[in-house]
């Protein structure tokens, strides 16, 4: 899958599952989405399920954190390292 | 879709409950009148690894898959009235050991699971603080790096069998502005480590034959063999944790809510009141009818998270609807079997009041039924 495409499927996630009704442009690639408490703890695993099954992989335990899940940015990076 | 109980499960049921119903059910209501934690049971439930259902064979356990440990474990509340000894077994197995097998390296497999699965050694979750309950990670127990360990200083509190426990797996923050999102780390600490304070056990209202108390850490050093899945992984592990929790320990509750059905059924066909047996009063016949439909509903619930355990990344929302329909369900189905029994199930002698008294913490630990309602809302996009 192609990057734009991953970027694509996450988006789609992210703005339909927690952003119901807000405007599409507001959720730029970088938006932090922990610091920003848009992402709170049962959202993040939420997020964490939905990646793991929608590209087919496993975070491991220390994985799960700022540094891969708080933007869209972040976590198209993540899939694709996890991918690769 | 297949229902049917396999010959080896049907074995591993009967072979539980005639070792429990042999072993496990003497001088209950002195042991619960007395707080009292029977060591020398467990290490009876040790030698038939119960405290390692879960545990593959190589390290010491059953080597049993998780929809097999939530049957073995609901055998064990169905024929073993002490409830506090199952719910010791469970708080050792499924936050503690479990986590073990799946996040250990193999040094720490090998160092601890035969211990754990064998009886000789108890372990004790330790998340909860003073200020912290469904908040979890608001904690405050930090871990502070030192050379290649770190040195661990707060106070745990509730934690199940920590009075008695010879390993501590318990949660510390090592990065206080990441928290839940890889700021928590989870550390497999002996009980016995310099600097750690185990208070006298807190007296409770139920599951009294299992002992909780408070844990406090004075600059505890642990090396680096110590950390269990990772620096920052503690939030995966303790999801991981209550997965198994949520689903495995109130498979014990399922096998309680039988043994009360069974106990209100013989009770109320053989209790004659105005010259005919109490069941034949709709009022009774009513409440029992009630408890099996809680029972069957209960048991697949129970069940079906159970199976998912081990074939999907997460059971959060299977395992949240489970618990919460569950420690309900038997509260509601004690209740009524106090108030079938009557008087004599308001006595300490019929042990039927000890059932209810015990069931009222199923609604509070492994996340209140109002954490496992947020849970199910999150899930549903709400």
């Amino acid at each position: 899958m192609e990057t734009s495409e991953i970027r694509a499927v996450v988006r789609e996630y992210i703005l339909k599952e927690f952003l119901p009704g807000e405007d599409p442009e507001a959720l730029t690639d970088d938006l932090q989405l922990v610091s920003g408490r848009i992402l709170d703890s049962l959202a993040t695993l939420r997020v964490v399920a939905f990646l793991e099954e929608k590209f087919g992989f496993e975070f491991e335990a220390h994985e799960v954190g700022v540094q891969n899940l708080d933007s869209i940015d972040l976590m198209v990076k993540f899939v694709e390292e996890k991918k690769r | 879709m297949d229902f049917s109980i396999s010959e080896e499960q049907k074995a591993l049921r009967d072979s539980i409950v005639q070792f429990a119903r042999k072993e496990l059910n003497q001088n209950l209501i002195e042991r619960d009148r007395e707080q009292q934690f029977p060591r020398d049971l467990w290490t009876k439930c040790g030698e038939m690894r119960l405290p390692g259902l879960a545990v593959p064979e190589e390290y010491g356990g059953l080597g049993l898959e998780s929809l097999d440990t939530a049957m073995a474990l609901e055998a064990l509340g169905y024929a073993c009235e002490d409830s506090g000894l199952v719910f010791s077994i469970c708080a050792h197995l499924l936050p503690c050991v479990v986590p073990i097998v799946k996040y250990g390296t193999e040094e720490q497999k090998r160092r601890w699971l035969p211990g754990l699965s064998n009886g000789e050694l108890i372990a004790a979750n330790c998340m909860t603080e003073p200020n912290t309950g469904s908040d979890a990670f608001a904690m405050i127990t930090k871990a502070v790096p030192d050379g290649d360990g770190y040195r661990i200083t707060g106070t745990k509190t509730f934690s199940s069998n920590g009075p008695v426990a010879d390993l501590l797996v318990l949660f510390a923050l090592t990065d206080a502005e990441k928290r839940y999102h890889g700021g928590v780390t989870t550390f497999l600490i002996p009980r016995h480590s310099e600097g750690i304070t185990v208070s006298k056990k807190i007296e409770k209202l139920g599951l009294r034959t299992s002992p909780f108390g408070e844990i406090s850490l004075d600059n505890v050093y642990v090396g680096p063999e110590a950390i269990l899945g990772g620096v920052g992984g503690g939030s995966t592990l303790f999801a991981h944790s209550m997965d198994w929790e949520r689903t495995c320990l109130f498979a014990f509750n399922v096998g309680v809510m039988e043994r009360l059905l069974e106990k209100s059924v013989g009770y109320a066909r053989t209790r004659q009141q105005f010259g005919k047996p109490i069941s034949q009063f709709p009022a009774i016949s009513a409440k029992i009818a009630d408890m099996k439909v809680r029972l069957e509903a209960a048991r697949l619930l129970v069940y079906r998270a159970a199976w998912k355990l081990t074939r999907s990344r997460t059971v959060s929302m299977d395992a949240s609807i489970a618990k919460l329909f569950t420690s309900e369900a038997l509260l509601t189905s004690s209740l009524d079997a106090v108030q079938i029994h009557g008087g004599y199930g308001y006595s300490t002698e019929y042990q039927i009041e000890r059932a209810l008294r015990d069931s009222v913490g199923g609604t509070i630990y492994s996340g209140t039924s109002e954490m496992q309602r947020n849970i199910i809302a999150s899930w549903l996009g709400l």
